[in-house]
């Protein structure tokens, strides 16, 4: 960097005095984000060994670990002619069912983002639309997934809706508080360079609305998982949720087990994923 | 720096020809004709007349509430006064369009680079892409932050972070530059450093100024024109003209000269008698 006499008054980093504390010792910081979880999985492991090996519960409905990594292996593979769970492997139905929350999702996401910038600049729309997505909020999928069916069929249409319609208002609503709390201090600053009405919502509504986006897409993606199994409750072979479904209606615990397990699990990825992406994006988050 | 930069006294802007707008008033001129500003049932300021001539550094000094930043509101079009006119180079002043503003916090944008808030205000000017990184590269060396284009707008210092708002303001180059106490925030050392630059980029640039502030010391440093306003609602309590030198002149000499003083202790005293009156 080229350095001029002036530059050195400053001090380098200032940090902002109401701002988080960022950097931690490193040991400790480990031991937090890696050793403890992996503990808690241990002790997970062998209580859930010790609980079904007490018999104080049937195998039906507390199998051991060690049956459902059969399972797992089972699902995964092909053995006595059978291919993974009802001709598809574990990795399949997974792929299916994410595709399904990465069409529906992200139309309910790309729905919020548009609806949370008109609700958060007219209030008026605002005011429209605000009670509706609230009482949408509240509804579990459930509630409208037989309507969905009776309206669109049994294929792929009600499931993506339903996935659609559970990810839309976290974003929708995320993005309107975020709009509407945009600082006035920065589009005063704006209008006083020069801007345009039109250049203030594109240079300075939208990026400073973008980290609270950002949650809102994280929740929605969540909601949309969670709703899985709801979506896939009707013909949902193949796809994760409809093989818990399938799994549970011939108390095939273990296969329950691994359904369940997958979709933790992948949701785990996906959310440590979004917060990377967001980092990457957003990295002026709480700096403003 | 160079110091040998050349000054811009001719400014290209729509309806300014040979630096007369349409009126016969000079770009950069500000007249307040019996302005009075109400917020609600309360005064903030008024009744104020005064007239600021091109290329006058005026510095406007009053105690707190005493509705300095109000007028300064009232000049930058963010509001319309209640009673009275405001005309910027003979017409009602916009935001945006009449001048450059500097506010009391840098009010940068994080999502931009150093170089990116410049080049949003260069876009907002109207000037070319091809052009801008130009334009950006002689507003930073100005204000001293050569190479900072960059960096992000919280790795910088808080000196550093309001002289890219004072290069922002610049980029527009409108004939009149705003600033409301700019340098509150700042620690005594780096506050006399941006002084001492807006002083010069003042001389420089041939801008007609108005700047806000409590500081008896600061307005003496930089006016050449000195307005104390009365307490709430503020009224011009005295005006007085600054003989000290300006251009090139040594700041240190200059903040330590008999003249400087006799000025500061005056200043000080009417705004602490207008603060009481």
């Amino acid at each position: 960097m080229s350095t001029t006499p002036r530059l050195e008054e400053a001090d380098p980093v200032p940090v902002p005095a109401e701002g988080p504390v960022r950097r931690r010792p490193r040991a400790p910081g480990r031991l937090r984000h890696v050793l403890l979880p992996l503990a808690s999985l241990v002790l997970f492991l062998v209580l859930w060994q010790v609980s079904a090996a007490s018999g104080t519960w049937s195998e039906t409905l507390v199998p051991p670990p060690a049956r459902v990594w059969d399972a797992f292996v089972d699902v995964s593979t092909t053995h006595d002619g059978v291919r993974g769970y009802n001709g598809t492997y574990l990795v399949e139905h997974l792929g299916i069912s994410l595709r399904r929350i990465a069409f529906g999702a992200g139309t309910g996401i790309a729905a919020g983002v548009v609806f949370g910038l008109l609700m958060g600049t007219v209030r008026p729309l605002r005011s429209l639309f605000e009670p509706w997505i609230t009482f949408l909020r509240t509804l579990p999928p459930l509630a409208y997934f037989s309507l969905l069916v009776i309206w669109l069929g049994i294929n792929e249409e009600p499931k993506i809706t339903l996935l659609a319609v559970a990810a839309f208002p976290p974003v929708a609503v995320s993005t309107t508080t975020a709009v509407a709390a945009v600082p006035r201090s920065l589009v005063e600053a704006a209008r006083a360079l020069g801007g345009s009405r039109w250049d203030v919502v594109k240079d300075i509504v939208v990026p400073s609305a973008l980290p609270e986006t950002f949650t809102g897409v994280r929740l929605a993606v969540g909601v949309a998982y969670s709703s899985l199994v709801a979506a896939e409750l009707v013909n949902g072979l193949p796809g994760i949720g409809g093989m818990v479904k399938d799994a549970a209606n011939y108390n095939n615990t273990p296969v329950v087990f691994v359904g369940i397990i997958a979709i933790g699990v992948s949701g785990l990825v996906i959310d440590g994923l979004l917060l990377r992406l967001e980092r990457a994006v957003v990295p002026w988050r709480g700096r403003a | 720096m160079s110091s040998s930069e050349t000054a811009e006294g001719a400014v290209t802007g729509g309806e300014v020809t040979d630096g007369v707008v349409a009126g016969g008033e000079r770009a950069g001129a500000v007249r307040l004709g019996h302005v009075t500003h109400r917020y609600g049932a309360v005064t903030a300021v008024g009744p104020v007349d005064l007239t600021v001539p091109p290329g006058e550094f005026l510095v406007l000094v009053g105690a707190s509430g005493c509705g300095k930043s109000t007028l300064l509101r009232l000049i930058a079009g963010f509001e319309q006064p209640t009673h009275g006119s405001v005309r910027v180079s003979g017409s009602v002043p916009r935001p945006g369009e009449t001048a450059g503003v500097v506010f009391q916090t840098p009010r940068l944008f994080p999502w931009r680079t150093v170089g990116g808030n410049i080049d949003l205000a260069l876009r907002y000017a109207g000037v070319d892409r091809a052009r801008r990184g130009e334009h950006r590269a002689r507003l930073l060396a100005r204000v001293g932050l050569e190479g900072t284009e960059k960096r992000r707008t919280w790795e910088i210092s808080g000196g550093q972070q309001q002289r890219v708002a004072i290069a922002r303001a610049l980029a527009a180059e409108h004939p009149l530059l705003l600033l409301d106490e700019p340098f509150a925030a700042l620690d005594a050392l780096t506050r006399e450093r941006l002084q001492e630059d807006v002083r010069r980029v003042a001389g420089q640039t041939g801008r007609t100024t108005v700047f806000v502030t409590h500081s008896a010391d600061e307005a003496v440093f930089l006016g050449s024109r000195i307005v104390v306003l009365t307490k709430s609602p503020g009224t011009v309590a005295l005006d007085l003209p600054i003989p000290l030198p300006r251009g090139d002149v040594d700041a240190e000499e200059l903040r330590e000269s008999r003249e400087f003083g006799e000025l500061r202790a005056r200043v000080a005293h009417a705004v602490k008698s207008a603060a009481a009156a």
